[in-house]
């Protein structure tokens, strides 16, 4: 029965059809730890991206495409370069880096007005919470005025990815968004 | 594969290019698709590539979306567009700034990409890398190095390589792995169906692992004889012949900077003549030849029969290689290379223009008075069939010729006519060889009349302005003081009736140069007649020369004070040195307006007289004879003059900064010296010295490494001598205050000079990279001003050194410093010093007629060669060696120099025929000097050594 749903969709969609998705966020904030997570389900030692990583994966059998473009002050003017045909964004926090929160909501609230990302929905991970200190997914909901993010299907979870936490199930919110409003 | 018949390559341009703005539009849509299509991508980027190639550029937002396009490449896992992908990278970092977001992607694939992509991936990584990136792929790069793979290693050598000068702290720590690439023989690891046909590898990695290790090292002379210890040698591990012949040339480079080393290279060098690699043996066959006399006889001897073997050869190149050594050789020393005319000989006529031009400039070389006549023979057909370059070629080898054997001088005065009469040949072959017949007439008396004749005979049909000009010119300098110069005269004014008004006012100056030979009223007369018809010329300038050289002609009858400056005018007796003259005049120009009030002072440009002129240019040519000119021969002379020229003996006894020493370098060192000059004219302490009688060259007195440089330059007044040492320093963070040149006067002078210094004038402060010059002035006791002082200074620098404050770059104000000294070689102020270099055509004879005499005997116990000794001879006497005696075999067990010079004092002249043996207790020296004044003959004589 599952077998039969899944061969629908796939017609629907087109059995080539991936899915872009973007991480973003500040440096430091964890998107290649998550990247590499979704990829391999492994934590792997990285190093401050340098321009970007790229990984297909499926999942839910869907292929999607994941970008992780680098957060270091010099690369995020490039993150425009980009956005285009641009599913859905992830928004990687660091939920421990308070001094920097306003920085990360003007970096979020900047990207989202950019005509090519009109479409795409937002999935903000509030990371790092093994750690102590760190806030949790509403005091990080408000210190980036989420709520005032209109015309838009968004969601902030809280998420370790070192642990493995609140990773799958931010993902799976968002593959059902995109599905249901990309059909 | 011969280049007959190597299928020529369609003309890239024939096919029409791809247009840009369709392939950028193509790539912006296809590279953004989800998903791509790799193989369509590959076509794009191919074409983009092919536009790249051809010059076509990107404005930088175009380039930008390009780059940013292709880096979404990178979402595909496909190797092959990986590859291209890579490709392309490496081509827009040149014109894209955005490059460094490829940065992470490309190092992912240098750690976990295939072995496919690995080698590009790191070709293209060290493109994005800077300085500060670097250190992040420090680990990469060095887990490449120890690659297994081939390829992987290969890359990552080349590309840190190129990654040095970017960042030099990263890379020099790599020294490890590279020398462990060095030993490793690496196979690739696909063992298939090819690996029969195919070598599995190359060890190119080899190659290229030395080439990094030497970059790393070669500024610890220590580490690269370890290194040659352990990579040369009969248990060598490198088996890659680019990478032997790497090592030929360290060792090449190390004996050069000291001949010492020599003996323990020998085996090593004798081991490599024998390498089955022809590329190798080749390469230590021209180290044998660089050594030359440093090296046993047998084994220089064993040298060239493997080049005269390769002389044999089917492959061109190897041909080629083998003789242009031998070549160069020959300019050397011929006699060790007879042995190979028989193989030589049969190659003039190589269909290789190449070897056969390089053949037979040998050939001249090893040439004896016997077989020139046929040499010459032989060459008169071949000229014809090659094309300018060669024969211009061939031409200055003749022109060395007639230097070197003068009493065959009529052979080549026939040959040399013959090619300028032929019709055939470009304008520069005629000037070449009217540049030959020039010198022929300047350095070969017998032969002048004979020439002028010919040239004569040339300009009634010569088709070029150039060489008649410069012919007529010739004719007015030389034709008054032959035997019958009414002959010329018909010839000259042939030329004014019958050519253009450019010829023709070279003709009317020529004329005017008859009109002052003495002796012959009549031919006065009618040169004056000649002119005055001139004046009717239809063209100004010819009239206006026409009109002034009757005025000079006139005020020279008068026999008055303006005789002599008229006189001067018709014919100067002395030219001003042009390359001062250039320097000076733009300076002068360059002072702006105000100093437009006072004229040009063209007394302070350096003036040669006629001697002295001809005594530099035969220097020159006898330099540009043993000139390394390694540049030329690559070019294979095309269009350059000395592409034969390419002796090694000057080169290669002088140490490494000289070595390619141009006549440029010479014209550079001249412009260097008179800028010290004025710098030290400029000086009000030296005003009262009154006019300064003359400057010797540069003296360096350390090593150009040295922690401070120091060169001196002796200036010589009428009764005082002033020192001046220019200092550098070269340390980067002390400061020197208050230096200052203490010198000890070693008293050869005994009572000619005052030794105690009359001053010292100290540099006061001398930062990093700076230079200036101190001053030590002493003082002639003597009355006379022409009398010679010869004296040696021993000397030695006292300052104190200051630590720099990094931020000022100054030194910290309450440093004391503390007083140091720093001792170097000491100035010697030699005869040498005294005398200028001069000419004379007939040495034998002006020996006999100089009246004074002075005879000195001289043993040198110390080991040295002939040839050292008669260099230092030529520098400590100051003369100009005639009939080529400044050079000696290096068998020769005796030899006589023959020196000419005049006193820079009162320009009394002086010949100095120095004969020196060769015997095993040393050599002994006795050295003849003739001059017109007793006091200088002593001198000279008493003060060689």
């Amino acid at each position: 029965m599952g077998n039969l749903v899944s061969t629908v969709f796939d017609r629907l969609w087109g059995v080539d059809k991936e899915l872009r998705i973007l991480i973003l966020g500040l440096d430091g904030a964890g998107k290649t730890t998550i990247l590499y997570r979704l990829k391999i389900g492994e934590v792997i030692e990285t190093k401050p991206t340098i321009g970007f990583h790229v990984e297909t994966l499926s999942y839910k059998n869907l292929k999607l495409n994941v970008w992780d473009l680098g957060g270091q002050t010099s690369i995020r003017p490039y993150w425009r370069c980009y956005y285009a045909n641009t599913a859905a964004v992830i928004f990687v926090v660091d939920s421990t880096d308070k001094d920097r929160m306003n920085i990360a909501s003007k970096e979020l609230h900047l990207m989202l007005q950019e005509e090519e990302l009109q479409d795409s929905a937002l999935l903000v991970f509030a990371n790092k919470q093994d750690q102590p200190g760190a806030l949790s997914a509403s005091e990080v909901s408000k210190e980036l005025n989420l709520a005032e993010l209109k015309d838009r299907s968004w969601s902030i979870v809280a998420s370790s990815a070192i642990k493995g936490e609140g990773i799958t199930e931010g993902l799976d919110w968002l593959i059902d968004v995109v599905k249901e409003e990309q059909m | 594969m011969s280049t007959h018949t190597y299928k020529k390559a369609e003309d890239p341009h024939s096919g029409s290019l791809p247009d840009k703005m369709t392939i950028y539009q193509d790539c912006l849509n296809r590279f953004n698709e989800s998903p791509v299509n790799p193989k369509l991508c590959r076509t794009l980027i191919t074409s983009l590539l092919e536009l790249i190639s051809h010059g076509e550029t990107f404005p930088a937002q175009e380039a930008t979306a390009l780059f940013f396009s292709i880096s979404k490449l990178f979402q595909h896992p496909n190797d092959s567009l990986r590859q291209i992908v890579y490709v392309a990278i490496k081509e827009l970092c040149g014109i894209s700034e955005d490059i460094l977001m490829a940065t992470s992607s490309i190092m992912k694939d240098v750690q976990n990409g295939s072995d496919l992509v690995k080698p590009n991936a790191i070709r293209a990584l060290i493109r994005v890398l800077d300085e500060s990136t670097a250190f992040s792929a420090e680990r990469l790069l060095k887990n490449s190095l120890v690659s297994k793979h081939p390829s992987v290693c290969s890359a990552s050598l080349v590309s840190s390589y190129h990654l040095l000068p970017i960042a030099e702290t990263t890379v020099k720590r790599f020294a490890n792995e590279t020398q462990e690439a060095v030993g490793d023989l690496k196979q690739l690891p696909y063992p298939d169906e090819n690996s029969r046909y195919y070598p599995t590898t190359s060890h190119i990695s080899q190659y290229h692992a030395l080439g990094l290790l030497y970059q790393l090292k070669n500024h610890d002379k220590m580490a690269l004889i370890k290194l040659i210890q352990q990579f040369a040698g009969q248990s060598s591990p490198l088996k890659n012949q680019l990478a032997q012949v790497q090592m030929v040339k360290l060792v090449h480079q190390l004996v050069l900077k000291d001949t010492n080393s020599i003996p323990q290279f020998l085996p090593l060098i004798v081991n490599w003549l024998q390498s089955r690699h022809e590329a190798v043996a080749l390469e230590a066959c021209k180290l044998t030849a660089a050594l030359s006399n440093l090296v046993p006889s047998e084994v220089f001897a064993g040298a060239v029969s493997v080049l005269q073997g390769f002389l044999s050869t089917p492959r061109v190149t190897t041909r080629f290689a083998a003789v242009r050594l031998l070549n160069k050789i020959s300019m050397v020393s011929p006699e060790k290379i007879v042995v190979c005319n028989p193989e030589l000989e049969s190659l003039v006529n190589d269909s290789n223009r190449n070897i056969s031009t390089y053949t037979i400039t040998t050939l001249l070389k090893t040439g004896t008075n016997k077989n020139i006549g046929s040499l010459i023979k032989t060459i008169t057909k071949f000229i014809y069939e090659v094309n300018d370059d060669f024969k211009i070629i061939i031409i200055d080898a003749i022109k060395t010729l007639s230097l070197n054997f003068p009493e065959e001088n009529e052979t080549i005065l026939r040959f040399l006519m013959e090619s300028l009469q032929s019709s055939e040949g470009s304008l520069q072959f005629k000037n070449s060889v009217v540049e030959a017949l020039m010198d022929l007439i300047q350095f070969v008396p017998q032969s002048k009349e004979k020439a002028l004749e010919e040239l004569c005979d040339f300009i009634e049909d010569c088709e070029y302005n150039e060489v008649l000009v410069r012919i007529l010119h010739l004719l007015g300098k030389e034709g008054p003081t032959t035997k019958n110069p009414s002959l010329y005269v018909r010839h000259i004014y042939n030329r004014v009736i019958l050519e253009n008004s450019i010829i023709r006012s070279a003709a009317v100056l020529s004329l005017s140069k008859f009109a002052l030979v003495k002796n012959d009223p009549e031919l006065v007369k009618s040169i004056e007649q000649l002119l005055i018809q001139i004046k009717t010329d239809p063209d100004d300038e010819v009239r206006d020369r026409a009109s002034i050289a009757l005025q000079f002609i006139e005020s020279v009858k008068s026999n008055n004070e303006v005789s002599n400056i008229a006189q001067n005018f018709i014919r100067p007796t002395s030219t001003y040195d042009v390359v001062t003259m250039e320097s000076k005049l733009s300076q002068y120009l360059s002072q702006g307006q105000e100093a437009f009030q006072t004229p040009f002072d063209v007394s302070s440009v350096t003036k040669y007289s006629e001697d002295e002129k001809k005594a530099l240019d035969l220097k020159r040519r006898q330099e540009q004879a043993f000139q390394h000119t390694e540049e030329s021969s690559n070019g294979n002379g095309s269009g350059s003059g000395n592409g034969n020229e390419n002796g090694g003996r000057k080169g290669d006894r002088l140490d490494d900064s000289t070595f390619n020493g141009t006549s440029l370098q010479e014209e550079k060192d001249d412009l260097l010296l008179s800028k010290h000059i004025d710098e030290m004219s400029s000086l009000e302490q030296f005003q009262s010295f009154g006019k300064r009688i003359h400057s010797s060259k540069i003296v360096p007195l350390t090593e150009i490494e040295a922690e401070f440089v120091v060169k001196g330059i002796k200036h010589l007044f009428d009764e005082h001598i002033v020192l001046q040492f220019h200092i550098t320093n070269t340390l980067k963070d002390i400061a020197l205050d208050n230096v200052e040149v203490v010198c000890q006067v070693e008293g050869l002078s005994e009572g000619l000079l005052d030794d105690q210094e009359e001053f010292v004038l100290p540099i006061e402060r001398l930062l990093p990279d700076e230079g200036e010059s101190c001053y030590v002035a002493f003082k002639k006791l003597t009355q006379n001003s022409d009398e010679i002082v010869v004296e040696r200074f021993s000397n030695s620098l006292k300052f104190q050194s200051k630590e720099l404050d990094p931020s000022t770059s100054l030194p910290f104000e309450d440093d004391e410093g503390f007083q140091d000294e720093y001792e170097f070689d000491s100035l010697f102020l030699s005869p040498g010093d005294y005398m200028k270099p001069s000419f004379v055509s007939n040495f034998a004879a002006t020996l006999e007629e100089l009246p004074y005499e002075s005879v000195s005997v001289y043993n040198i116990v110390e080991t040295n060669t002939l040839q050292e000794v008669i260099d230092k001879l030529i520098i400590s006497a100051g003369g100009l060696p005639l009939e080529n005696s400044q050079t000696v075999s290096h068998d020769a067990t005796q030899h006589t120099l023959k020196l000419s010079g005049k006193s820079i004092l009162d320009n009394a002249k002086a010949l100095l025929s120095i004969k020196m043996i060769k015997t095993s207790k040393g050599i002994a020296i006795k050295a003849l000097v003739k001059s017109d004044k007793d006091t200088l003959a002593d001198d000279l004589s008493n003060n060689l050594i």
